[in-house]
């Protein structure tokens, strides 16, 4: 018990680090390597919330394909990899309404009860049925957008467009 | 049955949706931009597999149905990210997203 604890505290605050991190670093290749164990540390934590699947998703796309798009990006878009961002000012504005968005929602958050609970696991079949039965349309949908989402990416990045 | 901190789990949800605006506002690299608004998503992510554990079966796999089809968007939303990325890249040479000030490329 209070292992599990202890692991959803270290999680948490491993998220919350490199979340941070991967942004405020300078070289983006770090910020990468930040912003995947950001994905390592969220996919725990689905392991921990008895939802082996999304942990496993979470894996896979986040830490695996995701990751490996974003340093794709990095490689053509720059002549040297390791090359430093210039750094930019933080403005007092965007950390305000930022930080004034996280307050409001965190209050929110105290709203909900507070002491631990029991966790409801899900067996994976159970999940395949209702993602296919239940929310099907939802499924559908996705795929609805993604069509056209993948069409248009190769329309955007397509050799010989005036 | 493990017991969670459900307080805590949505607080820390908050925290990275907030951490994920506060790169959209700040950053001008287009793919750091990219960075936070998954960040964001992941907090987004986050609360439905939360809730999901929170609640019985008919919510739940709810939660976690939404949570899964929530991967895939996110997912997609980076594909075609990155394909802005590359056709920027391409027609103006910077991927800064103040020198970009038409959406036509």
């Amino acid at each position: 018990m209070i292992l599990e604890a202890l692991a959803f505290i270290v999680l948490g605050a491993v998220a919350v680090f490199t979340a941070l991190a991967s942004l405020l670093v300078r070289e983006l290749v770090h910020t990468i390597l930040w912003v995947a164990t950001f994905f390592v540390a969220l996919a725990g934590l689905y392991f921990l919330l008895s939802a082996p699947f999304l942990g496993v998703l979470q894996l896979g796309v986040y830490a695996g394909a995701v990751t490996i798009l974003l340093l794709f990006g990095v490689m053509v878009t720059r002549k040297r990899i390791f090359a430093r961002e210039a750094a930019t000012g933080i403005g007092p504005a965007p950390l305000a309404l930022a930080l004034l968005v996280t307050v409001v929602l965190a209050t929110a958050a105290a709203a909900v009860p507070a002491a631990t609970t029991q966790v409801h696991g899900y067996a994976v079949a159970l999940l395949s049925a209702a993602l296919f039965n239940d929310y099907g349309a939802w499924l559908l949908l996705l795929g609805l957008v993604m069509l056209p989402a993948l069409a248009g990416a190769i329309y955007l990045v397509r050799e010989g467009r005036d | 049955m493990t017991a969670f901190p459900l307080a805590g789990l949505v607080g820390l949800s908050a925290v990275l949706l907030g951490v994920g605006l506060f790169g959209m506002l700040t950053r001008r690299n287009f793919i750091l931009l990219l960075i936070s608004i998954e960040i964001a998503m992941n907090a987004a992510i986050l609360d439905f597999v939360v809730f999901a554990a929170y609640w019985g079966p008919g919510y739940g796999l709810r939660g976690q149905s939404a949570a899964v089809v929530l991967v895939g968007l996110a997912a997609t939303e980076v594909a075609v990210g990155l394909a802005i990325v590359l056709a920027l890249n391409r027609a103006r040479g910077s991927i800064n997203v103040t020198e970009s000030a038409t959406l036509r490329l």
